[in-house]
């Protein structure tokens, strides 16, 4: 009984589904439970992680933004150029988050002020940001398989740099969703989020100033996607257009799996970390037992599915459930006679 | 002409601006209208069609299926192998519109009986279809296809490709199916108001199922024509055409809310971005913008058909409140004029 409960608990039954996982591929490949190997390969993931966070923040509204696939080449080619034209590693880096900021705030205007559907929007900035991302590449002469290379030793060394076993760009990961979780639970903003999710009209009604919640809710999303391109840059120590564009199942993937809904108004921070630590790790383990990539996806798409099915059905099982107890209850009180018998 | 109904009209939108659009480009290089470029244009863009036109359905439901390109890729995959392994040509090609049907129909029975979402669903069954492709084939291209399907690419009749000829009149066919017939006016009804159409008696989880199972079946037809033009089969097969046929649909006029839509819109929309993709080769611009000038367009498209809806619909709201103002004043006329009487 208290394991089923801990269970209808969908965040402490992400940590039980991601021990097992780390366990059982752990059985199999012994090497793979080795401490240094386990949080080294994070950094193959840490960029999902840094989008699928804000993304959460969007989809609570109801929205979705499918564009971070791309925002993150375009980030990673605007440090990449604006370095070559001779401006500080560091302060290039400025420049692509900045950039990734804009390009979110303009899907959030877009958004905000119109009743299209954010997927159409994100999808139309989808291709509008790649495009941007492989001309601005383009006209610096930099094809896309090659990209810039030979960036500063310094800026590769924030992916490759660690704190005792605990990479750098984990701890970025730690401090965004610790930041990301504040913001979501305990700022005006953050609960602004899950009433627009939940009703729109109320929302606006009550005086929430949706429009800015909105705005702000994809500039975020937009930020973290431009992290996610920097820190992808430095971890390959080189600045691509197409950094990022096979991401975008695994990222709505770890969000769904993480518990917030695609209808809006539902949703946590550590739910999403963890489940894309799940989906991280799913990988990585499948790699390490030898199973190639293309198996992956298909273990991938096929959980995400499933899960996401079960968590359904068992939420209709439960409603079930609750409509038996309250019928046979009002039986009772009227003294036996079943409204279904009359 | 009425000027309400053109601008309220998608389709013609997107085909006026297509069509200025082609006229600029050729008064700066004529070789850009010439008969061999346009008919060029429009055998690349069939394959975009096609997968639009099936895509049409699900999004008529109000679904979304991000997995039409992969299923374009694993019908082509099926399609390259089996006529490799010496399948006859007819049979190969029912072998592939079979796998996209079936593909199509997991989609469904997901979406309808598990109940979940169609963008989580299809996303999955994305990766899932992707994978299965490389694994059907080891990571390797299908090279070295038999010359007998090439050549169907080549079939032509009055000049333009028989493929053409069969994509138009596929889409007039669906066209006038969808206005004439009684069960096909169901995508639309339980596009518009799902609890309406159940309430109507509309078989309204079958209906989403045909959706998806028919999006699958046109994404099997297009990697059919793909086969055929390209004559191999690379990995990347389908590779975001999900997405590039979601942006022609919606470009044409076929809203993501469900139930507005037609044939067309895929068609117009399909021809308008590979349009995009070539205009700029004649003006001589760096391909690299492609993306970015697509994406613009579909955005500018979006926000002017947006703001147009709006400015129409208070128009008219206008209007309406303009009659009402007229009719109380005539009640309030009439009444004193009876008074003095």
């Amino acid at each position: 009984m208290k394991i089923l409960k801990l269970f209808r608990n969908w965040e402490s039954a992400l940590v039980g589904l991601l021990i097992a996982e780390v366990l059982l591929f752990g059985a199999i490949t012994p090497s793979f439970l080795n401490l240094d190997n386990l949080f080294y390969s994070t950094n193959d993931f840490t960029h999902i992680m840094l989008a699928a966070l804000p993304l959460t923040l969007v989809m609570i509204t109801g929205g979705i933004d499918i564009s971070v696939a791309s925002m993150m080449g375009l980030s990673s080619v605007v440090l990449g150029v604006s370095w070559l034209s001779g401006i500080n590693v560091f302060v290039a880096m400025g420049l692509a988050l900045l950039v990734g900021v804009l390009a979110g705030m303009f899907n959030g205007v877009l958004v905000a002020y119109s009743d299209i559907q954010p997927l159409v929007i994100t999808l139309g900035t989808l291709f509008l940001y790649s495009g941007l991302a492989t001309g601005i590449a383009g006209m610096q002469g930099a094809e896309s398989y090659e990209g810039i290379s030979g960036l500063p030793t310094s800026f590769n060394n924030i992916s490759h740099g660690s704190i005792g076993i605990v990479p750098y760009p984990l701890l970025i990961v730690l401090a965004f969703a610790l930041i990301l979780h504040i913001t979501l639970t305990r700022t005006r903003f953050g609960r602004s989020l899950y009433l627009i999710g939940v009703n729109l009209r109320a929302a606006r009604f009550s005086g929430i100033p949706v429009q800015r919640v909105i705005i702000g809710a994809y500039a975020l999303s937009g930020f973290g996607a431009a992290l996610a391109g920097v820190m992808l840059t430095s971890y390959f120590t080189s600045a691509r257009s197409d950094l990022g564009g096979e991401a975008l199942l695994p990222i709505i993937t770890a969000v769904v799996l993480g518990g917030t809904s695609n209808l809006g108004g539902s949703g946590t921070i550590p739910g999403t970390l963890i489940a894309s630590l799940v989906v991280g790790f799913l990988k990585q383990g499948l790699l390490a037992i030898g199973v190639t990539n293309d198996v992956s996806q298909v273990v991938i798409g096929s959980m995400l599915v499933i899960i996401v099915a079960s968590k359904l059905g068992s939420a209709a099982l439960n409603q079930t459930r609750v409509n038996r107890k309250a019928l046979r209850a009002s039986e009772e009180s009227k003294g036996g006679v079943s409204p279904i018998n009359r | 002409m009425n000027w309400n109904r053109i601008l309220r009209n998608r389709e013609l939108l997107v085909l006026f601006i297509l069509l200025g659009m082609m006229a600029v480009i050729g008064a700066i290089n004529p070789a850009f209208l010439q008969p061999a470029s346009l008919k060029n244009m429009l055998d690349s863009s069939l394959i975009l069609i096609l997968i639009a036109i099936g895509e049409m359905f699900v999004i008529l439901t109000r679904g979304i299926d991000v997995s039409v390109g992969a299923i374009t890729g694993i019908s082509a995959v099926i399609l390259g192998t089996a006529l490799n392994a010496g399948v006859s040509l007819p049979l190969a090609i029912l072998l592939a519109l079979l796998t996209g049907l079936l593909a199509g129909m997991i989609n469904g029975a997901g979406v309808t009986f598990l109940r979940v979402p169609p963008i989580i669903m299809t996303l999955g069954s994305l990766g899932a279809f992707r994978g299965l492709m490389l694994i059907i084939t080891e990571g390797s291209w299908i090279e070295t296809i038999p010359q007998s399907i090439k050549s169907m690419a080549g079939a032509k009749l009055l000049g333009v490709s028989m493929f053409a000829w069969f994509t138009l009149a596929l889409t007039v066919m669906v066209y006038i199916l969808l206005k004439q017939v009684r069960t096909a006016r169901y995508f639309y009804a339980v596009g518009d108001n799902e609890n309406g159409a159940y309430l109507m008696g509309i078989p309204v989880r079958l209906t989403h199922f045909t959706a998806y199972s028919l999006a699958g079946l046109f994404a099997g037809l297009a990697s059919v024509i793909f086969v055929a033009q390209i004559g191999f089969v690379p990995m990347s097969t389908g590779d975001g055409l999900e997405m590039r046929a979601i942006a022609a649909g919606v470009l044409g006029g076929i809203n993501l809310a469900g139930g507005v839509g037609t044939p067309f819109s895929a068609l117009v929309g399909g021809v308008f971005l590979t349009v995009i993709d070539s205009v700029l080769i004649y003006l001589k611009v760096p391909a690299f913008w492609n993306n970015a000038i697509a994406g613009g367009i579909l955005l500018v498209v979006l926000w002017v058909d947006y703001r147009i809806r709006v400015a129409l619909d208070q128009r008219q709201r206008r209007a309406r409140a303009q009659m009402r103002l007229h009719r109380s004043v005539q009640v309030a006329i009439d009444a004193a004029s009876k008074e003095a009487l």
